[in-house]
């Protein structure tokens, strides 16, 4: 309701101020789901932030509230607005291409950020702003074979891993990149399991459990993000068992903060400050005729224990 | 002689099947990985349980009792997150109480909703399931919740410390299982919960308050996913706002694994018990074994059918009843 009469504001703002100046853009965003978790309320405020700095821009922020068919219905309302662009990040892949292909149609283009629409859809999208997965994984296992170099066990260490939900995209990603990189820089570690943790620290310890059960010898953790990292690292620190390196992504407080402890080794640095920026940026790029790639990404730099000073913590 | 012993053991099987079943997969699982039964394993495994443990046993009593709960997931999740929000506002002395109070009122809430109010159980808790997680996403403005100072709280031991060798959650579902069990079969307000699950009518007739024993099976329901919460708080000491998510389900399989009627008026603490171990070893047996996970759920779904059949079986004497 609250975003409601925000983006009622908003748009009442964003209407007068296109009378008064024309050379004025405005953009709308409908958004996933925010206040489901930091990284999106985060997101929302910084997206909010960068548009007021930006004179030649009017927003008109909504949130879909995690609905399909509340996103769909905003797509129409925004059409009929006659915004210059729009933003969204989907609530899902697939239901939205319909209304991304409406807003094509009515010439109005649409910018996709944080996570992709299905490739169905990709015909009907101007430019996708976000993070690249797939790199994001391989980066992961470059921390992680630097860091077994370093120690001089490059040579025998196994790996456990740990993955996000079964199904999501960002998850398989993740997976594919880390599995796909990991042999090429560092060919001796053999990675001995892997299983999903649900992006969900109780359950990631849980398995993290098992497998110390299972498995004497273990160097390395990755999880495909540090909230399950963490969860593993409980685990690990339960059973008494040291030494063992923990790589994740998506730097979480809770991850930094067992960094700057020294139980954890390394993440992804991936920002929701940056990723709203992108994606507003990108919109404006569009509008003012700039070529911009189709896969659009904003950098997700490593972050491990020796660099960790130059990255503000997490705020979720 | 021979033939009070056959006698024994055929009854044995019939009111215990699904223990049977339950030591059949342990020997099953043990078999395939020699580490299933290290002590280290079987104690990571009852300590995971616990959480779900502490759950099935509050909901066993809104079972027998003829109605259903399907709020406790949200309900932990809010748990979790009120008491590590004001564990760092008010310290954990404060905290712990609080949440307990806070959990309570929703469990009051919806006893009184469907004890007073004769409003179905089935709707009331779907209701009170997303309810609840808006209840907690607005208090915790969507955030995830962490204790600050990890390393200097005593809060910690609920979910880490140990007692005598035993980790402490393990302790307080054991001790929970024992008190709940005792008050189930060894007191009046015990046996008025089978009554009034078991044949509704007959129990006012028997001026049972019905609505009363409905409203206190709900109460002890929230007092169970109060301590799940600080459980769970405790073994992590931070957590997601969805941390509850989805196990009001594995809670309700553990419950009917164990044999408690749907429609009320049968079921015990032990065989919940029962029920939510074999749900634990399987998930734990499985990762072991290292199956692919997807065809995890298969399996899993197959070994939950076959204890089930298995103590049906049991009971009726003979392996294939066929509907006539």
């Amino acid at each position: 309701m609250k975003s409601v009469t925000k983006a009622a504001l908003v748009c009442t703002t964003a209407m007068i101020g296109s009378a008064a100046a024309a050379e004025t853009y405005t953009i709308g965003i409908t958004q996933n789901n925010v206040g489901v978790d930091s990284y999106q309320t985060t997101y929302e405020k910084a997206f909010i932030a960068a548009a007021e700095a930006n004179a030649d821009v009017e927003v008109v922020v909504l949130d879909a509230g995690g609905d399909v068919a509340r996103q769909i219905a905003q797509m129409e309302d925004l059409i009929q607005q006659e915004v210059d662009a729009i933003i969204i990040w989907p609530t899902n892949g697939e239901a939205v291409i319909p209304a991304v292909r409406k807003a094509h149609q009515a010439d109005i283009p649409v910018v996709v950020t944080n996570s992709n629409i299905a490739e169905a859809g990709f015909d009907f999208v101007a430019s996708f702003s976000g993070p690249d997965n797939i790199t994001q994984g391989i980066r992961s296992a470059e921390i992680m074979c630097d860091k077994f170099k370093e120690m001089g066990i490059e040579n025998e260490a196994k790996v456990v891993h740990i993955t996000g939900q079964p199904g999501y995209t960002t998850a398989i990603e993740r997976a594919k990149g880390f599995n796909d990189r990991l042999p090429e820089v560092c060919p001796n570690v053999e990675q001995i399991d892997q299983q999903p943790g649900d992006w969900n620290r109780e359950k990631s310890q849980q398995v993290m459990e098992a497998f110390l059960v299972k498995y004497d010898d273990i160097d390395g953790v990755y999880a495909g993000d540090d909230n399950m990292g963490v969860g593993a690292l409980n685990a690990a620190k339960a059973a008494g068992r040291e030494g063992i390196i923990f790589v994740g992504a998506t730097n979480f407080a809770v991850g930094y903060e067992a960094m700057a402890a020294g139980e954890y080794w390394g993440s992804i640095y991936q920002s929701p400050v940056d990723d709203a920026e992108a994606a507003l940026k990108t919109a404006i790029d569009l509008l003012n005729g700039e070529e911009l790639p189709f896969l659009n990404y904003f950098d997700t730099p490593k972050i491990t224990q020796d660099n960790m000073d130059e990255f503000t913590k997490p705020v979720f | 002689m021979a033939e009070l012993t056959k006698k024994s053991i055929g009854g044995l099987l019939a009111r215990q099947g699904i223990l049977v079943a339950f030591v059949l997969f342990m020997i099953g699982f043990a078999i395939a990985n020699e580490r299933f039964l290290a002590v280290d394993n079987v104690f990571g495994v009852i300590r995971s349980s616990a959480i779900l443990g502490v759950m099935a046993l509050g909901v066993t009593f809104v079972v027998i009792g003829g109605n259903l709960d399907l709020s406790v997931g949200s309900m932990m999740s809010f748990s979790t997150i009120v008491v590590l929000d004001l564990h760092d506002k008010i310290g954990p002395t404060m905290a712990i109480p609080a949440m307990f109070a806070m959990t309570l009122c929703l469990g009051a809430f919806i006893g009184f909703l469907v004890g007073y109010l004769k409003l179905n159980s089935l709707i009331v808790t779907l209701g009170m399931l997303s309810a609840i997680h808006g209840l907690t996403l607005t208090y915790s403005g969507g955030k995830n919740m962490d204790i600050a100072d990890k390393e200097g709280t005593w809060f910690s031991v609920f979910g880490q410390g140990s007692v005598a060798g035993i980790p402490v959650p393990i302790v307080m579902f054991v001790v929970l299982a024992i008190i709940l069990s005792i008050i189930l079969t060894r007191t009046p307000f015990g046996r008025k919960v089978y009554a009034v699950g078991g044949n509704g009518t007959a129990a006012t007739f028997s001026g049972i308050p019905r609505a009363r024993v409905v409203f206190m099976t709900y109460m002890i329901s929230a007092f169970c996913v109060a301590t799940a919460g600080l459980i769970q708080a405790s073994r992590s000491l931070g957590s997601q706002n969805t941390v509850g998510q989805g196990m009001e389900l594995e809670v309700l399989a553990a419950v009917i694994l164990g044999g408690a009627s749907l429609l009320g008026g049968s079921g015990t603490v032990f065989k919940t018990v029962i029920g939510v171990l074999i749900l634990g070893f399987i998930q734990n047996g499985l990762l072991l074994v290292g199956l692919e996970f997807y065809v995890q759920y298969v399996v899993t779904w197959v070994i939950i059918i076959l204890a089930v059949w298995l103590d049906i079986a049991a009971k009726r004497g003979r392996l294939l009843s066929p509907i006539a």
